[in-house]
């Protein structure tokens, strides 16, 4: 039963991270068509700058955070604004296009931060551990839940509650007919990509506090965000919780009950998910 | 008549500088080109299902790696002698891969059937690092050697014969590639890439024919993963995942998916930049290479092959026929 609740509590941290990351993969994916396999890179570029603020340097945690979350938001909005606003509806050059960011990134990374991998840091009051079940467990892992389920209501608040969460799922909806009614469609896909990046930066952060600072990630992460946007559905806030949610589980269960196969459970689940319900299990119609 | 000799100048101008090659070319160069003729085989494979077919892959290295593995471990683990043994194994491997693969992908299309292709290739690339006792893990399969043909006069252990041998097959598939191309299936295949629903109304099983086109890419892509593996004496996780995709992916836009060697253009500038590069500045090739993926898509859109063709065409035709 300990076993049980840690593993709980671990899956919905790790599914937090990844709602953090996805969210923005999902919305931008489903309001402008747009594929970001860059959005893995902004994580691992915020996690990087994090590390330098907060352990390096030694300013606050969550300054950290919302600094490199605001930079990697900044570069999200430059790779919109230059770039993936002339490639609307081209899926292929989308992806070759942001398949080079991947490597321009990694790369600069590799220069700044070298390629030792660095270690998990937090915020100093989150250094602690409490009991749980009769164990240790982390305040750190903890406010990941916090912040994650925060995010994900401030998101599905905002999405389903707001006039500009209107204007986003009209303009999922039919593109054409939202612009004819004379919204700024393009000034508000702008703000959702930088929404979509600064959240990705702010994940890389979040997210070091469990697994650090590596030049992997940038792959790594993006494999697992993709299969929560197959799993959840695409457009959807709520859909990039759930699909999280279950990677995240599925994931920390799996290290548990079968060490050798974690990683082939997730492909096992999006296999399954994908001969049910092509679009996700809550993703908008294509 | 005139039609038919004005088409095949250019290949036969091709084939004769490609067949003298190995008289000018050092040893270095002459490896370089052989890698273009692999790389150019894969690049054209991902084009049956990208270009002609519109199916968006960003997995096709599963098969050229896949190929390779089995290849390879036949030979060196099971000790299969004979190419004409290992090869078909190679390529066999590679043809039930893409049959369940096809059958997963293809529940979905457009941007979906690109994230669902991606993660089946990372899928394999964590099969090749994690089985450690067939795979050798992390660093790869070594060990492989030049193909035995069973033809004693043929040495294809030296850098000119295996090059004609490369370059034989090449030729083979582009001839077999070519013919598909212009075949009633290709035509089903373009039909399928400009509008599905109307070769739906005309009583065509899409699904079918996209499965198929699937697994035909996917033999000819294990093709250049076997003579990768005889070539390069191993193969890599990394030839299974991501980076070999996306690289045969920027070789097809880059060359241009609209002409038939316009892959295999692609591939030759990539990998030509490649070998400069890599003797320059190695530690900044993947910033040169993304460079080249940002520069090929904002600049080159459609290919540097069919600006090639069109530029012939323009200056052969003297403007007159115009409209």
């Amino acid at each position: 039963m300990a076993v049980f609740t840690i593993c709980l509590l671990n899956g919905a941290s790790f599914g937090c991270v990844l709602f953090l990351l996805s969210s923005g993969l999902s919305l931008v994916l489903g309001l402008m068509g747009i594929l970001n396999l860059a959005h893995g890179v902004l994580y691992m570029l915020g996690a990087y700058i994090g590390w330098t603020i907060a352990a390096h340097l030694g300013y606050s945690f969550w300054i950290a955070a919302l600094t490199a979350g605001f930079a990697t938001g900044v570069m999200g909005l430059i790779m919109e604004r230059g770039f993936l606003r002339r490639l609307i509806g081209l899926p292929n050059e989308q992806v070759l296009l942001t398949i080079g960011f991947v490597y321009i990134i990694t790369n600069i990374c590799l220069w700044i931060w070298g390629s030792i991998a660095k270690p998990p840091f937090t915020a100093k009051f989150l250094t602690g551990a409490f009991t749980v079940v009769g164990w240790p467990y982390p305040y750190s892992r903890v406010a990941i839940i916090v912040v994650g389920l925060s995010v994900a209501f401030g998101l599905w608040w905002l999405q389903e509650k707001t006039r500009i969460g209107a204007i986003v799922r009209a303009g999922m909806d039919d593109r054409e007919m939202t612009k004819g009614l004379g919204i700024n469609l393009e000034l508000i896909a702008g703000a959702l990509f930088f929404v979509g990046a600064f959240l990705a930066g702010f994940a890389g952060v979040i997210g070091a506090q469990l697994i650090g600072a590596n030049l992997g990630h940038g792959l790594d992460i993006l494999l697992l965000a993709l299969i929560v946007v197959v799993i959840g559905g695409m457009g959807s806030v709520q859909g990039s919780l759930v699909g999280a949610m279950m990677i995240g589980l599925v994931d920390a269960f799996g290290k548990i009950l079968f060490p050798d196969f974690a990683m082939f459970m997730l492909y096992f689940l999006m296999v399954i998910v994908l001969v049910i319900k092509p679009t996700g299990l809550l993703g908008r119609k294509l | 008549m005139n039609q038919r000799l004005s088409t095949a100048v250019p290949y036969l101008i091709a084939v004769v500088i490609l067949v003298a090659l190995p008289l000018v070319l050092q040893s270095y160069y002459l490896s370089v080109a052989t890698m273009i003729l692999i790389f150019g085989l894969f690049a054209m494979s991902l084009n049956v299902i990208f270009g002609h077919t519109g199916l968006n892959s960003l997995g096709h290295a599963a098969f050229f790696g896949t190929a390779g593995y089995v290849t390879g471990i036949a030979i060196v683990t099971y000790g299969v002698k004979s190419f004409w043994t290992s090869a078909p194994l190679g390529i066999l491997g590679a043809a039930v891969t893409a049959a369940i693969f096809g059958i997963i992908a293809l529940r979905v299309s457009g941007v979906y059937f690109l994230l669902v292709t991606f993660a089946l290739g990372q899928l394999l690339w964590t099969v090749a690092e994690k089985w450690n006792s067939v795979t050798m893990g992390r660093s790869g399969f070594v060990g492989i050697p030049a193909p035995d043909l069973g033809l004693s006069f043929l040495d294809l252990e030296s850098p000119v014969g295996f090059y004609y041998f490369v370059f034989v097959v090449f030729s083979v598939c582009y001839y077999l590639m070519a013919r598909l191309h212009r075949s009633p299936f290709g035509y089903a295949l373009q039909g399928i890439r400009e509008r599905e629903s109307r070769m739906r109304a005309l009583g065509y099983n899409v699904w079918l024919y996209k499965y198929i086109a699937y697994i035909v890419a996917a033999v000819f892509a294990g093709m250049g993963g076997i003579l990768y593996a005889h070539f390069n004496g191993s193969i890599a996780p990394s030839h299974v995942g991501f980076s070999t995709s996306a690289l045969g992916m920027l070789m097809v836009i880059l060359g241009g998916a609209g002409v038939l060697w316009g892959p295999v253009l692609g591939a030759a500038l990539i990998i030509l930049l490649q070998g400069f590069a890599s003797l320059l500045v190695p530690a900044r090739w993947p910033l040169i290479l993304g460079a080249l993926f940002v520069i090929g898509v904002m600049g080159f859109r459609g290919g540097i092959g069919l600006h090639m063709v069109k530029t012939v065409r323009r200056v052969f035709s003297r403007g007159s026929n115009q409209g």
